[in-house]
């Protein structure tokens, strides 16, 4: 998805389904907990256990041996929080990442909440929770715009993460879909931390990576790098051997990551180079 | 803190700048410590980048080299040198004192004519056979006097033998009338007065005649020979015709007055030196002679070496220029990381999504 200007087809919401039933009152698109009158069939229960004449399925009834009156019993339609997390330390400031596909992918996340009628939230950290790019639970129309310009104006910087634990705590207290959106490049121990805080949470872990910083390496040359977070500075005399050594480190990285991830069931989706809107929707429509 | 002006003292002994005020600039070669020649690109964490000693050295190498040449552009600017040296060296040789006769029967020929055609006259002999001499010998001091009617310092004792086969090269001068051996011989005795050196010193008399020396003069000469024990050659040109000097006159022939080179040499021989006559009545027995001498004379000498004053602005500012050009090499082999996302390559997404 590319800036929205640049086309009138642009915003289109992708569809997001639960693995979960929501709880709450508030009317949505999700089958949620409890038994309800209208919304998604669930299945039939004998009038004696839900004494609701309306809902008699003759059909059902009739084919029954037993004679037994079956009414339909339907899951009520939820609405469901939906919360981006993003981290803004100085990390994401690789390759404009926060500005360019993150905005990216929160100002769809917004626009399809909105749209299936959830309401969003957009949370971003680095040590410490930014009150600026931070908006609460709404479900306005034009959400995403607003998301999106937070997430332009946002400098990332700073060198730490512990700021998201902090927007963990102030997440709505029933469960939500959090996307959060890192490139967790931060010690285990704080990655578990953080996941600890989110237990209530169904959690999608957005994974920002770009191939620069691992796959699409220079062959030979000098490069001063400097990190964006400590402001180290080191020299690499890259050459093939180094290369390969490099792309190794990444992939262990991520393998870890990723069974980090697997140990609590959670599934990342990848943001590499630029958001892949139609890789999105597979993934959030597999639940 | 006397160590450390020992140092100061001993580097400014041997080494020095002609514009000192310009070695405040070396405060520049810090220059690398606090950046490098290369653009800091922008990584997520270094953490990323594998550990790897190589680059670390490199790193290290490229900003000594960064120092280095900055401090050898600011010390070539300065003037660097090496001041003059002198350095004691240990070789064979003497301090010989040429004491030359410069009377005019040095311009004949052995056979006692004015040289004619291929003909060689004494003086030119001496001259050709004692540069030989004196080329042979690099390591000796030499000193050079003349004598004729009265004795002529040519040339105290020196190292440097330019000057020294200048002065062998001015014998053959026509020369003048007499002959004054003895004060010639204190002269040369007195050459080696300041010479304190454990060295071997030799006085080569070359003459072709004599004279009576002075009763006056014999005594100063016996008292300067006890003072200053010095090996003692005469190399004695006889021409056709002279008395020898070891030839034993008839009795009552044998007076001083008659026979002055014989009784020269009785005289030198009482000095109680070590003495050798040599009697050359040609220019071959003149290189035999000499050849001796060049035997004899081969002691072990300590002598001086002047190294002159270097120059090392050039090789300081050809070390940065190497320098540099590493430098340069390195930043042209410079590479950057190229973030994917800043270039915004969402298009097979949009070509997708519009497909």
């Amino acid at each position: 998805m590319t800036a929205p200007q640049d086309g009138t087809d642009e915003r289109r919401p992708i569809p997001y389904r639960l693995r979960w039933r929501p709880e709450g009152i508030f009317p949505g698109a999700h089958p949620g907990h409890g038994e309800g009158t209208e919304g998604e069939f669930r299945r039939h229960v004998p009038l004696l256990r839900q004494p609701d004449p309306r809902r008699i399925d003759l059909r059902v009834s009739l084919r029954d041996p037993h004679g037994e009156l079956h009414v339909r019993q339907f899951a009520p339609r939820r609405s469901v929080p939906v919360v981006a997390l993003v981290d803004l330390s100085g990390s994401m400031r690789f390759g404009e990442a926060v500005a360019g596909r993150v905005a990216d992918l929160c100002a769809l996340a917004a626009l399809s909440a909105v749209r299936s009628g959830d309401s969003f939230a957009l949370y971003g950290a680095d040590v410490h929770l930014r009150e600026d790019v931070t908006i609460p639970l709404a479900r306005r129309r034009g959400l995403e715009e607003e998301v999106r310009e937070r997430l332009l104006a946002a400098r990332p910087g700073g060198s730490g993460t512990d700021g998201l634990v902090e927007a963990a705590e102030r997440l709505p207290s029933r469960r939500s879909l959090v996307f959060l959106v890192s490139d967790f490049l931060m010690p285990s121990a704080h990655i578990e931390r953080l996941l600890d805080a989110l237990w209530r949470h169904d959690v999608v872990p957005v994974v920002v990576r770009d191939s620069a910083a691992e796959e699409r390496l220079p062959r030979w040359g000098l490069m001063e790098i400097g990190d964006l977070e400590t402001g180290a500075t080191r020299l690499v005399f890259l050459r093939p051997s180094l290369r390969a050594r490099w792309r190794r480190e990444a992939e262990a990285r991520r393998q870890a990551l990723t069974a980090t991830f697997t140990r609590r069931g959670l599934r990342a989706v990848e943001l590499k180079d630029a958001l892949d809107t139609d890789a999105l929707a597979r993934r959030l429509m597999e639940g | 803190m006397s160590w450390a002006s020992a140092i100061i003292d001993g580097l400014t002994r041997e080494w020095g700048v002609d514009h000192p005020l310009v070695l405040g600039l070396l405060a520049l070669a810090l220059l690398p410590l606090l950046g490098s020649v290369f653009r800091r690109g922008p990584v997520p964490a270094v953490a990323l980048v594998p550990t790897d000693p190589l680059s670390r050295i490199l790193s290290a190498v490229l900003c000594l080299a960064g120092i280095a040449a900055i401090a050898a552009l600011v010390l070539g600017l300065a003037g660097l040198h090496r001041r003059e040296q002198s350095v004691e060296r240990e070789g064979t040789g003497a301090h010989l004192v040429l004491l030359l006769d410069r009377s005019s029967s040095m311009d004949n020929n052995f056979a006692d004519r004015a040289p004619t055609g291929d003909q060689e006259s004494k003086s030119a002999a001496a001259k050709r056979l004692l540069a030989q001499f004196v080329a042979r010998r690099p390591h000796d001091r030499i000193a050079v006097a003349a004598f004729s009617t009265s004795p002529m310092p040519v040339l105290p004792l020196t190292d440097h033998h330019e000057v020294v086969d200048a002065a062998i090269d001015a014998i053959d001068r026509p020369g003048l009338a007499f002959t004054d051996v003895g004060r010639g011989l204190a002269l040369a005795f007195s050459s080696f007065a300041g010479d304190t050196a454990e060295a071997s010193r030799a006085v080569l008399l070359v003459s072709d005649g004599a004279a009576l020396i002075d009763r006056r003069v014999q005594e100063a000469l016996r008292d300067a020979a006890a003072r200053t024990p010095v090996h003692l050659y005469w190399l004695f040109l006889r021409s056709r015709g002279a008395r020898g000097i070891f030839d034993v006159p008839p009795p009552g022939e044998d007076t001083p007055q008659a026979n002055p080179e014989r009784h020269l040499h009785l005289f030198l021989q009482s000095l109680r030196l070590p003495y050798r006559a040599f009697e050359a009545t040609s220019p071959q027995a003149v290189a035999e002679a000499i050849a001796e001498i060049d035997r004899q004379e081969t002691r072990p000498i300590r002598y001086l070496e002047r190294i002159p004053r270097q120059d090392l602005a050039g090789p300081a500012f050809a070390l940065a220029g190497i320098l540099v050009a590493m430098l340069l090499g390195a930043k042209l082999a410079e590479r950057r990381l190229a973030p994917a996302s800043a270039a915004r390559v969402a298009i097979p997404t949009d070509m997708r999504r519009a497909a």
